[in-house]
């Protein structure tokens, strides 16, 4: 009988090619980071247990989970909101991991591990408002999209959940973006097409930061 | 064409997803022949406001019930169907 072998990898990393890409007679613009290992948790409310939900992420996280499209983050959590009622959520090193979450939440929600099934790419730089501007419709401009705000929405007619984070230490803003895995190639190679006019900086994260 | 969901805000026609007319009530169980082929197929071809159904699954994922004026696609009113983000809307 043949022999499988099923080995688990990023959903980017036969295209991801680490290093300059695009325009080299500038200084990169945009850097596209993906971020290779997380946990991600879909959490929906039940039927009429939104409040109760409310409460059980407060007692959880020490953060209220958002209910409206926020990202709100704790010191070692991110609560992505993803729709009424749900949020996703985002941590490292398993302390989060479903099975934990699942008795957390037990009575209130219904639980979905995304860990691997979502693609983490981060984008920043100065010029990644521009380079964002080309594939989405949404406002990003500081006054409409100011850290921590997030979206469920559409790119290249894929869908994703995009929020921005902290700024960089140099005060450039930072897009993140969650992706289905299947989808995340196809919107990587658009990425790079609306990237490469500003000079790309590609890299990745074996953690997340 | 811009929908302006009640959980996500303004966004762009091709999120949205149509269902079609929100009038039509499921026929009790026991209903006649009739009444359940003008429930499935029969619809009425309307010029003016209209009650429809939308779904944003480009977004948020919930479904919308939407008056949209078929003539000049103004859109008067976006509310969530019914489900659990009403319940969220209405708190």
């Amino acid at each position: 009988m043949a022999e499988i072998s099923w080995i688990s990898r990023g959903p980017l990393e036969h295209v991801l090619v680490v290093g300059a890409y695009g325009a080299r007679d500038v200084a990169p613009g945009i850097s596209l980071t993906e971020v290779r290992n997380f946990d991600l948790i879909q959490v929906m409310a039940r039927r009429g247990k939104g409040a109760e939900l409310a409460n059980a992420a407060k007692a959880r996280f020490g953060v209220a989970a958002p209910d409206a499209p926020k990202a709100v983050s704790a010191s070692d959590v991110t609560l992505i909101w993803s729709g009424p009622d749900q949020f996703l959520v985002l941590s490292k090193g398993g302390k989060h991991a479903i099975d934990i979450l699942s008795q957390a939440f037990s009575q209130s929600a219904s639980l979905s591990d995304q860990s691997h099934a979502r693609a983490l790419i981060s984008v920043t730089g100065a010029k990644a408002r521009a380079m964002l501007a080309k594939l989405s419709s949404l406002d990003l401009h500081p006054a409409s999209f100011p850290i921590g705000a997030a979206a469920a929405t559409s790119i290249d007619h894929t869908g994703v959940n995009l929020w921005r984070g902290n700024d960089r230490p140099d005060g450039q803003p930072v897009f993140n973006l969650l992706v289905f895995a299947s989808f995340a190639v196809s919107l990587w190679h658009t990425m790079l097409d609306a990237a490469a006019e500003y000079g790309v900086d590609i890299g990745f994260l074996e953690e997340l930061a | 064409m811009r929908i302006v969901c009640p959980f996500c805000g303004e966004r762009e026609l091709g999120e949205f997803t149509y269902l079609g007319d929100a009038k039509p009530v499921r026929p009790a169980a026991g209903a006649s022949e009739d009444e359940v082929f003008d429930y499935v197929y029969l619809r009425d071809n309307i010029a003016g406001a209209m009650s429809e159904y939308w779904y944003h699954g480009g977004g948020c994922r919930a479904w919308l019930k939407i008056t949209r004026n078929t003539l000049t696609h103004e859109i008067s009113s976006v509310e969530p169907a019914a489900g659990v983000g009403a319940r969220q809307v209405a708190r």
